[in-house]
This record gives C-alpha cells, structure tokens and sequence, in this order.
C-alpha cells in the first residue's frame, strides 16, 4: 500500500520536473531518439524486406523440387561444381518418362535478349525458355490471353508470354495480343500476359514481371541449346511426400547420367527450403548490424541521461534533504529519479517512435513496402524505459544514499 | 518517559581528527512538556537536534525515543521514526518550492503510505489549525514568511508526532511575526504537544517551561522555569 502511494508521489514528481525542464529533457534525449529511430527502422525494413521476399518465393512453390547442375547457394569450393556435364534438354523427357505421368517435369532456362516493340525497347530482359508445364510448377497464370501449350512447344512456334511491368513498359495502353515483337533478332508474337507477381528485385532476384516466357523448343533453335544447362522444376504427384519424391527424382537422375553407386551425384537438387535458409541468415547479418548501431546510439544517449540526471540530482539535494528529514525512505528517492530518468528517455521513446513512422512511411514509397507495426512500438517503449532505469540507476542510488543533515544544508 | 538521553557523545571525524561535538550528555523528556535547548554556537545544540530528531546517531551512549532504542536503527528505520514521531520546523521553513501549500503538509502521509482520502481530512484539518484554509491551494513563493512558518508547522502536525521540534523558529521572521508563531506553539503546547525549541534567542526560550543550556558539548544547566510566557 505505502509502496503504491510513494510511486504515485514519484511519478507527480518526475512528471513536474519534466514539465519544468522542457528543453533540456528534448535535447538530453537527442541519442535516445537517433536510438529508437534506428531501432525501429531496422526492424521495420528488416519485417518489410522477409515480406517481399517470402511474397516473390511464394510463386516457387513449396512442393517443388528444382534439379539443377549447381546447387543455387553455392558455400565453398565452386571448382567442384564446374566441370559437372550440363543437364540437357532430352534429360528431362528421360525423367518425365522414368517419373509417370503423375509428375510434372519443366525444363527451364534462361538468356539476356533486348525486346522490342516498334519503336520501345528493353535492353537485357529476361528470356525464358519454358513449356505448358510451366502452369503446374509454379502458382503463375495469365491474366489475359492464354499461356504457352504443348503445340506451341512441338511445334517451336513462335510465341511468347510477356509479364506485367513488360507489357505496361512495352504497350501502355494498347492491348498487345497478337502484336509482334522482337526477341533478339526473332520475331515472336505476343499470346498472353501474365498476372502480376511481384518483385523479388529488391535482394537482385529475378523481378517475375518483367520476364517473358517462349516455348523452350523455340528458345534452343533461337539461343542455341548445345551448351545450355537446364533446370527441370519437377512436381511431386499428388499423395507423394516431398521428401519421399526427392529421393525418386535422385535416383532417376542417378539412372540418367549413368552414375556408379560409388560416384557423388553431380547434380543438385534445389528447394524453396534451401532458399529461405539463405535468406535468412543475410537477414540475421542485417538484423545484427542493425542493432549494432541501435546499441551504440542508445548508449552514447544513456551516458546523457545519466549525465542530465546527475545535474537533477545536485540540483534538487536540498529538496532531497526535505524529503528524507520528514521520513522519505531510500526506496522512494531511488523510486523518483528513476522513474524522472524512465520518462525522459519514454518520452525521447515516444519523440523517436513517430519520427520512425516518417522514415517508414519514405522507406515505403521508394524502397519496399513496410509500415510500423504495434509489437515493434513496444519493444521501443520497453527498450527506451529500460535504457531509462539503466542510466538513471547511478545517480538516483547516489541520491537516496545522501546523508540527510548535508542535504537539508546544500543550498 | 517520552525520551530518555543517556551519555550522549558524538564526534565527527574531520581530516582524521575527532571533534567531539557532543561529550557525554543525559536528559529526559516527558510527555507535554515544553523544552527549550540553548548555548552559542559551537556548543553542540545543532547535533543534538539532529540526534532528538533522529536525523542523526550517537557514537556513544543511548537515546531512547517513545520506547525504541534510536541509535541501533539503520537509515530507513530512522526516516520511518522522523515520519512517525517528529515533526520538524526548521529556521528556513524548509517547503518544497513547487508544491502549494496542501501538497507540502500532505507529504509526510504519502511516505507514510496513507491512502488519499484519510490524507486530505489530515492535512485539510491541520492546515485549518494554523489559519491558512484560504491558502491551501497557494505556493510557498506566494505566502509571507509567517504563513511559510504555519505552513511548516501544519506539516510537522499532520503526522500526530510524539515531539515537535522546532530548531530556531522565529530566525528568519520579523519580531512581530515571530511573536505570532510563538503563540501557535504556546497554543499546541496547551493542547497536549511535545514541544523541544532549540534557540539562542532568550525571549524565544522564555515560552518554554524548561530550559536546557549547552556548552562546549555538555550540559551547563537544566532548569524548570517559573510559568513565564
């Protein structure tokens, strides 16, 4: 009860002292706010940038296995990679073959070509080389037109599939099907257009809406198909566990390239998985650096406070004096410093957290999508209380050690 | 008894040398009884103010307030009597600037962990004794020296203390004025109040019915005066 009170009295004062000494508690936690804002930047960009990336893997596809010459995050020794002989385009019919019908197999690859539109052209856009099994490995579907068909890849016609941000950069407002445009030095007409995929851009990933997508057949006799290397996207049957699956695909692949029971597979099979993993420790690296700064602008903020706190305490020794002669315990002049140095740095906590809804709101429009969210709010309050009590904690203890008698004389 | 001195000494080390403030110095205090505490500066009056107001420990002897021996408690045993059983009024009124007037009387409720409604009857009532109900919501800065010394007394009331112990109450007042606080102290005296005035001023002492003389750290006489005042 007595305890509950003597707060009540603690709070008025710090309360009062903060009203009395405006300025000084803004200026004093000009570290605290730098701290705060950098604290909830990070974590908002770093909350921002896992979205985007989870929302552009997501077209991936969870049950999908991706066979590749190299695995995609390569850790060590590429040299070992290197002389693997490249996948062809005639493994993945072996495959789809040695697999049944159930499962789906899409060879896939890729090559930097200008597309151009009468007088529009993108220099360097992604060209992908794909078949109709396209649809079942990935969640992408055209938003208009049709996607590539199984003739279409048979008969090495000549079509393409454009994403969203190609279509708007290439036609604005004209409606593109059936126009034709060049790929390289081929002419392709245009049969659909896809639906918008979002951007995986941001962490130099492929942007999915600024590909375009031709029969794999075409892309070979256009681009050359000696030397390629695809990658087939296979997808479990339905009722077959990936992990199950992934051990079938292997084996095949094993059949495939004629590999000895004693040799290393030389191929890799990729995950969305093994990713995702990637991703995240960059993003802890990230997390890290950031809290890092976060760290070091708090503390050269504490070391303010505790300074500003030192002045509060000299200041008002006389009034300690007071306070301890008509029967204030230590407890409560601990209690009262401590919490005039909790709320200066809430309050540079509060200054901090919506200066961070600016910086968010900027890092939103041009960078990536991110918007403040409540659990990082509280964490700033908490962290800004605590580097409160934190650095408080020193000249508040001095305060309620003062001898009684020496205070009740300072002037 | 109320209090009970016994071979008080206290000596301060300044630059490891003891100054031995108070040498060896027995009294004791009964309920009601008005005490003045006087001798000229150096005498030691100051520290045995501190020690009978529990500001401050014996480094020799025993001093027993309303029962529990004082010098063995530690510093927040100490600020729990100065709570309970002291009320101070010191010679520069000692207010807290910030706060009006009822907040100051109220204070020593808050750390005594009172609950807010008891704490405004309290402190209503005692503001009401020394005249300054109109003033409740004034700051120290806004008062005369007189109604500051009021102020000062309705908080060392509040608490329904064992002693009043006024430490040169009428220093910093104008004869008239200080005049006038007497009276209050007369008046509470009357009404039943432990009163030790520690003074140098003989006109100021002469309200007290008994009279303690210091010098050089021991007591030089202790007298019961005739009803004066």
């Amino acid at each position: 009860m007595s305890r509950i009170h003597s707060s009540v009295e603690a709070l008025r004062i710090a309360l009062a002292a903060l009203r009395a000494n405006k300025a000084r508690g803004v200026l004093t936690t000009l570290g605290i706010i730098i701290g705060i804002v950098a604290v909830v930047t990070t974590m908002t960009a770093a909350n921002g940038l896992a979205n985007s990336f989870r929302e552009s893997v997501s077209v991936l596809g969870t049950d999908v296995l991706y066979v590749s010459r190299t695995p995609w995050i390569i850790q060590g020794r590429f040299f070992q990679f290197r002389n693997r002989p490249n996948l062809k385009l005639k493994d993945s019919d072996k495959l789809a073959r040695q697999l049944g019908s159930e499962a789906a197999v899409n060879p896939t690859d890729d090559a930097r070509r200008p597309v151009k539109y009468m007088s529009e052209v993108i220099d360097n856009a992604t060209v992908i080389g794909t078949t109709d099994k396209h649809m079942l490995v990935s969640s992408a579907v055209p938003e208009y037109g049709r996607f590539l068909n199984a003739h279409d890849v048979a008969f090495k016609r000549h079509v393409c599939v454009i994403g969203t941000t190609m279509h708007e950069q290439l036609f604005g407002d004209v409606d593109p099907i059936n126009k034709k445009i060049k790929v390289g030095r081929a002419e392709f007409r245009v049969i659909g257009v896809m639906e918008k995929q979002g951007s995986a851009g941001t962490f130099g990933g492929p942007d999915f809406d600024s590909q375009i997508f031709i029969p794999v057949t075409t892309f070979v006799r256009e681009f050359g198909g000696r030397f390629r290397s695809f990658d087939f996207a296979v997808k479990a049957p339905p009722g077959t566990s990936v992990e199950d699956f992934e051990y079938q695909v292997v084996g095949e692949m094993r059949k495939i390239r004629r590999l000895h029971p004693s040799e290393d597979d030389d191929f890799a099979i990729n995950k969305m998985d093994s990713l995702l993993d990637a991703f995240n420790n960059v993003m802890g690296v990230v997390l890290m650096v950031g809290l890092a700064v976060t760290g070091i602008s708090l503390f050269v903020g504490g070391v303010g406070v505790m300074n500003i706190m030192f002045v509060s305490v000299t200041e008002r020794t006389h009034e300690i004096g007071i306070r301890k002669a008509i029967g204030a315990k230590r407890r409560a002049i601990l209690q009262q410093f401590l919490l005039e140095s909790s709320m200066i740095c809430l309050l540079g906590g509060a200054i901090g957290v919506a200066l961070s809804f600016g910086v968010a709101a900027a890092i939103d429009k041009f960078v990536l999508p991110a918007s403040v969210s409540l659990p990082i709010v509280v964490i700033a309050l908490t962290v800004s209380v605590a580097v409160g009590i934190i650095s408080g904690f020193i000249p508040a203890w001095r305060a309620s050690r003062l001898n009684p008698i020496d205070a009740l004389h300072y002037e | 008894m109320t209090l009970e001195v016994r071979s008080v000494e206290k000596i301060y080390e300044m630059n490891s040398v003891g100054v031995h403030a108070l040498r060896g110095v027995s009294f004791d205090i009964a309920q009601n009884e008005y005490v003045a505490i006087m001798g000229p500066s150096g005498s030691g009056k100051s520290t045995l103010m501190n020690i009978i107001g529990c500001l401050d420990v014996p480094t020799k002897g025993s001093y027993v307030l309303d029962g529990s021996d004082v010098g063995t408690l530690g510093e927040d045993a100490l600020a729990e009597i100065r709570n309970e059983k002291i009320g101070f009024v010191f010679q520069t009124f000692n207010l807290l600037g910030r706060s009006d007037v009822f907040h100051n009387v109220e204070l020593p409720l808050i750390y005594a962990g009172m609950r807010p409604g008891q704490r405004k009857k309290l402190a209503e009532e005692a503001i009401e004794k020394v005249g300054l109900a109109d003033r409740m919501r004034h700051r120290p800065n806004e008062l005369s020296g007189g109604q500051r010394q009021r102020v000062a007394i309705a908080r060392a009331l509040v608490n329904r203390p064992t002693i009043l112990l006024a430490d040169e109450p009428t220093g910093n007042l104008d004869s008239a004025t200080g005049a006038e606080i007497m009276q209050v102290f007369d008046q509470l005296h009357s009404e039943g109040n432990t009163i030790i005035l520690v003074t140098h001023e003989d006109n100021v002492a002469a309200h007290a019915h008994r009279e303690i003389r210091l010098f050089d750290g021991l007591i030089a006489s202790d007298t019961l005066q005739s009803e004066a005042a």
